[in-house]
């Protein structure tokens, strides 16, 4: 089989924030129907890495490839025009609408236009949500139920099917499982795992090894702004975890520049 | 074992639709114990034709003013301009028809425009300059109490002549002439009430029908008749009410029309629904691709507008614009929204209830005023209903937690 190109492939990224170099020239491949997990201490720039990718942060330097193209992405809409969907570790749903509307926010669909105001079609939207809560599985009794009055697993479930929802190419998810019950937590995995097996391609970003582990093909490990790791996800977790922390605190580095350190 | 778990769900979900409602149905029974109250308390005058007529006609403006304030409260914002804005704004009308001699169907345009104007200010230190709506308002209030009091500096009152004008809060719907049936009672307001009770019964099943269609979960049989009984009867005792005096004012069309606008934009359009995701979330519907901006704008300029028709109805029910129109109305409209279930937290609120809210506000005033009550007590109460009606609504958002 020939090797496909990779959905995204970004290169060289360089970002400082004033004085502070975030990231100093990262590479990261995510393959077709892959879910890539990248780790590293706080400050290490994973969460930068994905605001460059889903538009958040414009880059200083480097190359993006969505799907062999070269692309610049200037804004989250943008981004989101290519395909590009975040699910954003605060969730960033709207507390006070149904699920259904949460689901359809900012792309609501409609009925018919009377000039400027566009009329919603409520039961497509209802319908539609339903369909996608059942493809994934999840368990919400109401599309109508207000997402304030549901619980926190059920709540980051809608975040992940609000982003998948609509034929997206890739979904970078920030801390899914973080604040999370160890309940609500195994059913956040379960939904990544049924997304891979539609075929979704997912960056994670989590400080939780085991979910990392669970879910994850391969992996990159960040540290101060650079790529220490880059590794299939094979073995057993004590062994997995033991190594990836010893790359996270800095004790080993596979990309370290020979001379220098 | 079937029939044990669908009677818990049931119960589960008739606790939910309570929970999911508790705020509409709360205010529906404070305002149906107010006019209990007060029909006992003053021996069936309160519920008298006339009387709720003359309620209808003295809040109308008010209850317009709590429509566009409950927008503003949704997107977490408040304006404190709206009052004088109004008076100002009715002065414009009175002047544009008595010093510029606009004939009334281009005044009543123009005024409103002038208003939609206007509330883009606002908009524009809110949303632009980022200055909280509490100051930026304001200084509208200032503002516009100076410009008021510029503009009938010279003349004093300013008196309105034309009878169209006036009719808008003084006149009622023309009834049909030459039936002898019924004598006394106004015809054309029962029609228009079977019309509008058939309307919402065809509605109510033509949606019914549709959700069930797409095997979506509906009200069971007997709740939905009991609702559809329910409002019909509502429905039905206004008209008859109404129609017991001179039938359906122009006031209340105005209001109608109102409602019906602005519930449906609220409730069918996108616009509507990024109102409220603006305000239960700005960051997530900044995210979603919603301008906040672009929002704010839109419902302070709807305020403004709503401004411009309050001060209409108000010079219209005084028949001139005088120094000190819109006073205090900013207030009452506040008072109206939250009271009729806004919430100070943004993100909820509804058309209808801040209707209902004004509407209790003014039937509180009324019916102490019929009572005899003393103006300082009458504050006292308004008051307590005011402070009850939030700790009402913070209430039953903890629980929720």
């Amino acid at each position: 089989m020939i090797e496909a190109t990779p959905i995204v492939e970004m290169r060289n990224i360089k970002k400082n924030f004033g004085g502070v170099r975030a990231l100093c020239g990262v590479d990261l491949v995510l393959k077709r129907n892959e879910v890539l997990g990248l780790v590293g201490d706080n400050a290490a720039g994973k969460s930068t890495l994905m605001k460059i990718l889903s538009g958040a942060y414009i880059p200083d330097g480097g190359e993006i490839f969505i799907e062999g193209k070269k692309t610049h992405i200037a804004s989250p809409s943008d981004a989101r025009r290519i395909g590009i969907e975040m699910v954003y570790q605060d969730l960033a749903l709207a507390d006070n609408l149904d699920v259904a509307a949460n689901v359809f926010l900012g792309r609501e669909a409609a009925s018919k236009k009377l000039g400027p105001i566009s009329v919603m079609d409520k039961h497509y939207m209802e319908q539609e949500t339903k369909r996608l809560l059942d493809r994934l599985k999840i368990d919400i009794s109401s599309v109508r139920s207000i997402v304030e009055r549901l619980s926190g697993g059920q709540r980051q479930a809608i975040a992940i099917v609000r982003a998948t929802a609509f034929n997206n190419k890739v979904t970078i998810m920030d801390e899914p499982t973080a604040a999370l019950s160890v309940a609500a937590i195994r059913k956040v995995i379960d939904l990544i795992n049924e997304l891979k097996a539609q075929g979704n391609s997912i960056i994670i970003i989590s400080h939780r090894l085991e979910d990392i582990y669970e879910v994850s093909d391969r992996m990159i490990v960040l540290r101060q702004g650079r790529k220490v790791r880059e590794c299939p996800v094979i073995g057993k977790l004590d062994e997995f975890r033991e190594q990836v922390v010893a790359y996270i605190i800095g004790a080993r580095d596979d990309f370290a520049e020979r001379g220098v350190d | 074992m079937g029939t044990r778990r669908s009677g818990i769900l049931f119960i589960k979900e008739a606790k939910e639709m309570l929970l999911n409602n508790i705020r509409e149905f709360g205010m529906y029974i404070v305002l149906f114990v107010i006019i209990i109250i007060f029909t006992i308390t003053t021996k069936g005058a309160f519920i008298s034709s006339r009387n709720i007529s003359n309620l209808l006609n003295q809040g109308g403006y008010i209850a317009v003013l709590a429509v566009g304030m409950t927008l503003v409260i949704i997107i977490r914002h408040i304006d404190l301009s709206v009052g004088y804005l109004s008076g100002f704004l009715g002065a414009v009308a009175a002047i544009a028809m008595v010093s510029w001699h606009l004939p009334v169907y281009i005044a009543i345009p123009l005024v409103l425009l002038f208003g939609a104007i206007a509330g883009l200010a606002p908009g524009f230190l809110v949303a632009k300059m980022g200055i909280p709506a509490f100051v930026a308002t304001l200084a509208g209030w200032l503002g516009y109490r100076g410009a008021l009091q510029l503009a009938t500096m010279r003349t004093g009152t300013i008196i309105i002549p034309n009878a169209a004008f006036n009719a808008i809060s003084n006149g009622y719907i023309p009834d049909i002439p030459g039936i002898s049936i019924l004598p006394g009672v106004h015809k054309l307001t029962l029609i228009l009430g079977v019309l509008v009770i058939l309307l919402f019964i065809i509605n109510s099943i033509k949606d019914r029908r549709k959700t069930q269609s797409y095997n979506f979960k509906v009200l069971p049989v007997e709740m939905f008749i009991l609702k559809l009984v329910f409002v019909s009867v509502v429905v039905g005792c206004i008209a008859w009410v109404l129609s017991g005096y001179r039938g359906l004012s122009w006031t209340a069309v105005i209001i109608l029309g109102v409602i019906l606008i602005y519930n449906f934009i609220m409730t069918q359009t996108f616009l509507g629904r990024h109102i409220y995701a603006v305000g239960g979330n700005p960051e997530a519907a900044e995210l979603s691709g919603i301008s906040v901006k672009k929002i704010t704008y839109v419902v302070f300029s709807s305020m403004g507008m709503l401004a411009g028709l309050s001060g209409i109805m108000f010079a219209s029910r005084l028949q001139s614009a005088t120094t000190t129109a819109g006073q205090l109305f900013e207030l009452d409209a506040i008072a109206a929204a939250f009271v009729g279930g806004a919430s100070a937290t943004g993100g909820v609120g509804k058309v209808t209830g801040s209707i209902i809210g004004a509407f209790v506000m003014m039937s509180l005033t009324n019916g102490m005023n019929l009572m005899g009550i003393d103006i300082s007590y009458q504050y006292i109460v308004r008051a307590a209903v005011l402070a009850g009606a939030v700790i009402f609504d913070v209430a039953t958002r903890n629980r929720k937690k």
